[in-house]
């Protein structure tokens, strides 16, 4: 029997279904504990007794210091779709749909998903080494022991900036992923400035805005909490702060695709 | 009975960390723990101050704070050193209120100028040197006038007269609350200086109880060991998992 099993665990169906499980078993683990910290951030919600020095501090952080790269990526995104598409269709006669189809894409989806992307890697990173860091040295353990609840001090502020700030960032990409679209569209295929954005406002709807807004909203919690949360879970070293990092930027990632599933499935079926 | 530990255990995996240890601190009495790196001496204060969960035991301290060193400072490395001193009063719930930002400028100068420092406020933790740190986190531990004390190693690193300003303040501090202390500690002097009684572990069990006159005594076969720091003994190193 000790050989059998010896070798029984050396066989590679055993580590193809030893690492599924793992892996799945890791998968509801995280998904679990990102559920709880999120519990746990309401609670600390409704207590109140929000540190508005902080608060300032991560909305400035969240909002401001994202901005450049943010923007780089919408609008390079506008003027790449743009500079592809504009020329051929004002040769198949469609030029007046130009300004429309770039609003409608960069609206409901471009600007709210790319500035999510540049978001994540930017502060979502930055919040989930920042705080696994913590972790590891013992700072999480330090608040504990002088009574402080460490999730409404670290979580709430990131969190609530989040929510607060993203709506913000969404607005000024899409502006300026709008303009960049306008701006291209002149210079590949000769469209002017009024054609585009007469038919751009035809295009949009104010749902079309508060849809993205809304979005947003969830984008930019969701970030922080599995930011926060994939820091405050962290163990081990230098190397758990690299996983815990890489963990939250992969989340985020998948969650912020999975809720932009949801809001397309919700509001425009 | 200010700190009670019955039959406490604590199991990592599938080691017996902490296996079956029982002590009692009294009001106004400090404790050391000693024994080898990897003993379970830290495991214990975690125990005590709630950071880990017990496996099964009993663990009794009495109403009020309880206030702890961590044995690496574990500051707080994005704020100054007076936030890092102030940090209970500015953000628990119950403290937060109490002072005026006039009156915690004081309490930091105070509690700053107890561990021997002077005029760092501004400092951040990167900028002090290792005992800097280390008397920094004393500070920050004590602000709150805790009635149960935890030194993780706090003289470990220093040199010798910050070793000694830190075993006089870790004695005053009893004598001025009356608080239960325990004290980890690889050093004679810290035993001999603050410590009314001594336990040593080993492998997880107590191995040793009694005062820091008698551990010199070298009668126990542990003790003996620890104090001449022998390799030959009943302890081996060489452990591992
Ligand atoms: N979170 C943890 N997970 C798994 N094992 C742990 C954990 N914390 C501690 N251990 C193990 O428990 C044992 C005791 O650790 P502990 O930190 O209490 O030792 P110590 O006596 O304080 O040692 P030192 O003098 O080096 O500080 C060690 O074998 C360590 O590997
Ligand atoms: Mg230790």
């Amino acid at each position: 029997m000790g050989t059998l099993q010896k070798y029984f665990k050396q066989s590679a169906t055993y580590k193809i279904f030893t690492g599924v499980y793992d892996t799945f078993y890791d998968f509801v683990d995280t998904l679990g504990k990102i559920t709880q910290n999120g519990i746990q951030l309401i609670k600390a919600l409704i207590k109140g007794g929000i540190d508005r020095k902080e608060l300032i501090y991560q909305c400035s952080r969240f909002g401001v210091s994202s901005l450049p790269i943010t923007l780089t990526i919408v609008g390079m995104t506008s003027v790449i779709v743009a500079s592809q598409v504009a020329l051929e269709m004002v040769k198949q006669g469609g030029g007046n749909f130009i300004g429309m189809m770039m609003s409608i894409l960069i609206v409901r989806e471009v600007a709210v998903i790319m500035s999510g992307f540049a978001i994540i890697s930017m502060i979502g990173s930055s919040i989930a080494s920042e705080i696994a860091t913590m972790r590891v040295t013992e700072q999480i353990d330090a608040i504990r022991v002088l009574k402080v609840d460490p999730v409404s001090y670290l979580f709430v502020p990131r969190v609530l900036s989040g929510i607060i700030m993203m709506p913000f960032v969404t607005i000024i990409a899409a502006a300026v992923g709008v303009l960049a679209g306008a701006v291209t569209s002149d210079l590949f295929a000769g469209l002017s400035y009024r054609a585009y954005f007469d038919s751009a406002w035809l295009g949009i709807y104010m749902k079309d805005l508060w849809v993205s807004l809304l979005k947003a909203v969830f984008f930019g919690g969701t970030i922080a909490l599995i930011s926060c949360s994939c820091g405050y879970y962290a163990s081990g070293g230098a190397k758990g702060v690299g996983l815990a990092t890489t963990k939250a930027v992969v989340w985020s990632f998948v969650a912020i695709v999975v809720w932009d599933m949801i809001f397309a499935v919700a509001f425009f079926f | 009975m200010s700190i009670e530990v019955k039959n406490l255990v604590k199991v990592f995996g599938d080691k017996k960390v902490i296996d079956d240890v029982s002590f009692k601190v009294n009001d106004g009495e400090t404790l050391a723990i000693v024994g080898f790196s990897g003993s379970g001496k830290s495991t214990i204060l975690k125990l005590i101050s709630g950071l880990l969960e017990k496996d099964s035991g009993e663990i009794i301290t009495s109403k009020g704070d309880i206030a702890m060193v961590f044995q690496y400072s574990a500051l707080f490395d994005s704020l100054n050193v007076a936030d890092n001193i102030a940090f209970a009063l500015h953000e628990r719930r119950d403290l937060r209120k109490k002072f005026t930002e006039d009156e915690i400028k004081e309490i930091v100068k105070q509690k700053l100028e107890l561990v021997g420092l002077k005029g760092i406020e501004k400092l951040f933790p990167s900028e002090l040197s290792g005992g800097m740190q280390k008397r920094v986190s004393f500070a920050r531990a004590i602000v709150t006038e805790p009635n149960t004390i935890l030194y993780d190693e706090p003289t470990a690193g220093l040199d010798p007269i910050s070793s000694t300003l830190i075993e006089n303040y870790i004695v005053r501090l009893k004598e001025e609350t009356n608080a239960a202390s325990i004290v980890v500690t690889h050093q004679m002097s810290t035993i001999t200086r603050t410590a009314d009684r001594v336990v040593m572990l080993y492998n997880g069990k107590i191995v040793y109880e009694g005062t820091p006159s008698d551990m010199l005594k070298q009668d126990n076969e542990y003790t003996k060991q620890f104090v001449t720091a022998s390799l030959e003994g009943p302890m081996k190193m060489m452990e591992g998992n």
